[in-house]
Order: C-alpha cells, then structure tokens, then sequence
C-alpha cells in the first residue's frame, strides 16, 4: 500500500474546543494530529490519507484581522506542506464560513489542494464559490457525517490532482465555469430522453439548469416624499452627445454618471442614447423618456418631492451577465446611499 | 423600477415595478402628441414615486393606466 496522503485540517476555536463566542478572539495555532470533527473525518480518510495537523483560528481574529491571519495560517501551511487542505465544515455559520474559504483560497494559491463544505448560503459560499472547491452541507452539525464524508472523498481526489468532473455530479457547489467534455450520446438524444421522461413524469436531469433570480428584500418605504432626495438612474444608454465618455453600446462594464445640478430637462442637443438593444431615434429625441429630469424638476418645483439629486447614472443594459450587473449595482447603490438619497427611479428600456 | 417589460422586471425579482409606455420611449408616447405625451410621462413618473412611498413584500406592479391607485399612492404621502 502507498503512503497515505498528508492533510492539514483549518477548525474555528469552537470546534477545537476552545470555547465559544467568548473564546473567537484567539490568534492562530497548529496542533499535531487531528482536533475535534478532524476524528471522524480521519475515519473518513480509512488508509488513504492522515491528518498531520489541525490549524486553528478565532473566527473573530479571522474575520476582524484577516491580513494577518491568513499570512500566518499561510506560514503554517509553507511549513506543513499537505497534499490537501480541508476546511471546516462550517455549516450555517457565515465567520467560520468565511474563514475556511479564505483559508483554502489561500492555499490554492501556494498550489494546495483544498476544499471546504459549508451551507450554500453561508457568505463564504456565495463570495468564494468560483474560486474554491465547497460541498453543500446543512445549516447545522446534524449534517456533519455527510458532510464530512462527500469532503474526504473529494479531497483524495484532489491531493491526487485529479480533475474533478461536474459540480451536480461530483457533489460541490457549481462555480460556473464551463467546461467542454464527451456526455458520450448526441444532444438530441439527451434531448427527446429527457422530453420522454418528463412526459410520463419520470426524473430527469437538465444540463441547462435555471438559475433562479436572486430575491432581494424590499426596500422600507419612503416616509414623505415632499422632504425626499430622489435619484434617477437608467439603463437606456444615455450619454452626452456625441459620447465622450465612450461608453460601450452594450456588455457594460461601468457605469457612468452625470452632474445635473444645473439642468431643468435632457435637451435632445445635448444628450442622447448608445444602446445596442434597442431602436435609439425616439430617445435621442427626447432623452427624458429614459431619464424623466424633465417631470420630477416639475414636481421639485410644486414641492411635491424634496429635492432631485445632483447625479444620474447610466448604463446600456444589454448583453451584461449577471454578476457583473449585481457589481455594477452595488456600486451605484453605494454611491446613492453615501448621497443620502432616499428614493431612486430606475428606468429600464 | 420603470420598464414596458414589466412581465420581466417581475419575475426576475424587481419589488417595486411601474409600467412604462413602451421600450423605445418608456416615460411618455410621442404619438399622442405633445400635451397628452408630457401628461402621460408625468402619470408614469408620479405612479414611480407612489410605488417608493408604498410598502410592498414581493414584486408588484404599479400600473399607470390604472389612475385611482397611483393618483392616490401620490396624494397619500
């Protein structure tokens, strides 16, 4: 039998039994062997591997002095040299989460194998899941021995350099990367197989899964609108004329904003739309049909709102994937907060 | 959020969506010449701010067209 491979386990100070929250503030340390839930991942592991050591964190040192703390968990693994790195579980709880997602970024980069499994909504997962191999875990430790066993399994595979084939068949959280492999029989196979199957309501599954929309909790609604900033922002394209600002007509990557502090209405002279999914000629006629500078000057006047915020936005909203559209709207979100606007109408062509 | 692709807008997780005229010319509709243009943009524009005045727990349509709500969304706050 060959020798077994050589892990090094990252646990919070809970799970190494250290303390609860009154003991997360402890710095980083290494212990020989296996720590806690590193027993029965051990047991996991049978023959094929062994955990060298344990290194331990304070999920509040991790999360309030991360620099610091992942150049010395960094150290630790320079010093221990695994094969594989294994993270947690961390289950539902978003530092320890986190944490065992920058742990094992962090030895990716050093050429570790790493993986980690935590709640698919846990914050580590959903800021580091294209980076880093996680398993779905439950909410709680319930979920361990499963948890712990999908883990084990994937981080033999893993210390092994072997590639890992599809998320939904390897067991891990899709990382959106896609990747060009031989399903063995053509796609209208697959496709009348799976056409058949859901016709006589057998299980199938799609290799074009839904990625259903993000739900976000709605806004508190605006107290008095006569006392109120509103901000305008739009995804029509609207640039000055002429486009200076060489905005792309389409695939946004930034977003560009605008002073209109001094403006009573979008003046077709000045302003018009470069949008590559839509016919232009209307706006650039009026470009308050996209952005309504015009109406809501009017409604500051009558005091029916506070007052019109001195920036507009804009983007042309086509083309753009998703994540990038969520950064993009975060940014602007940002800035209208650090504005303290309080109400902002997007108009979307 | 103001958009003629409401439907969208909708399932795709916007809370608070008012339904514009049409793509090409969201607030307003040059058709109807100047005057009702304006007065149509502006309805669309008020129902907007009635819809951030308004308290909601899932996506929901505010619809220009249909006067009473939005006017009195407006006249509420």
């Amino acid at each position: 039998m060959s020798t077994p491979l050589r892990v090094v386990h990252y646990v919070n100070q809970f799970f190494a039994g250290i303390g609860g929250e009154e003991h997360a503030h402890v710095g980083v340390s290494v212990r020989d062997g296996a720590v806690g839930p590193g027993r029965p991942l051990g047991q996991a592991f049978g023959d094929e591997a062994q955990i060298a050591a344990t290194i331990v964190c304070g999920d509040n040192f991790m999360s309030e002095r991360q620099d610091e703390a992942l150049a010395e968990v960094g150290r630790a693994l320079d010093r221990l040299h695994p094969d594989v790195l294994v993270a947690g579980p961390a289950f539902g709880s978003g530092r320890y989460g986190l944490a065992c997602a920058h742990v094992c970024r962090i030895a990716g980069q050093r050429g570790i194998a790493a993986v980690t499994a935590m709640h698919p909504e846990n914050p580590g997962a959903t800021t580091l899941r294209r980076e880093v191999v996680i398993v779905p875990a439950g909410e709680t430790a319930a979920s361990m021995p499963a948890a712990l066993a999908q883990v084990a399994r994937l981080a033999v595979r893993l210390a092994r350099k072997e590639t890992l084939g599809p998320a939904e068949i390897e067991g891990y959280l899709p990382q959106g990367r896609r990747v060009v492999h031989d399903r063995g029989r053509p796609g209208h196979q697959r496709a009348l197989d799976m056409l058949l199957a859901k016709l006589h309501g057998r299980p199938f599954t799609t290799e074009v899964p839904y990625n259903a929309p993000e739900q976000v909790a709605p806004a508190p609604p605006v107290a008095d609108l006569t006392r109120a900033t509103i901000a305008m922002v739009t995804t029509g394209g609207l640039v000055r004329k002429g486009n200076p600002e060489r905005q792309s007509a389409a695939n946004a990557s930034r977003f560009h904003r605008h002073s209109v502090a001094s403006l009573e209405s979008l003046a077709p002279a000045d302003w018009e739309a470069f949008h590559a999914g839509y016919f232009n000629h209307i706006v650039n006629s009026n470009p308050n049909y996209i952005l309504p500078l015009s109406f809501l000057r009017d409604l500051e006047a009558k005091g029916r709102i506070g007052r019109v915020f001195e920036w507009i936005y804009a983007l042309p909203g086509v083309s753009t994937p998703v994540a990038t559209s969520r950064e993009l709207g975060r940014a602007i979100a940002e800035d209208l907060r650090n504005g303290e606007v309080d109400g902002a109408i997007l108009v979307a062509t | 959020m103001i958009s003629a692709i409401y439907n969208f807008a909708l399932t795709t997780g916007a809370n608070r969506v008012v339904r514009g005229a049409r793509i090409e010319h969201v607030c307003g509709d040059p058709g109807l010449g100047p005057e009702k243009d304006y007065a149509y943009g502006m309805r669309i524009v008020t129902t907007a701010l009635g819809a951030i005045a308004t308290p909601v727990t899932r996506p929901t349509l505010f619809d220009p067209l249909e006067s009473t709500s939005a006017q009195e969304a407006v006249h509420a706050s």
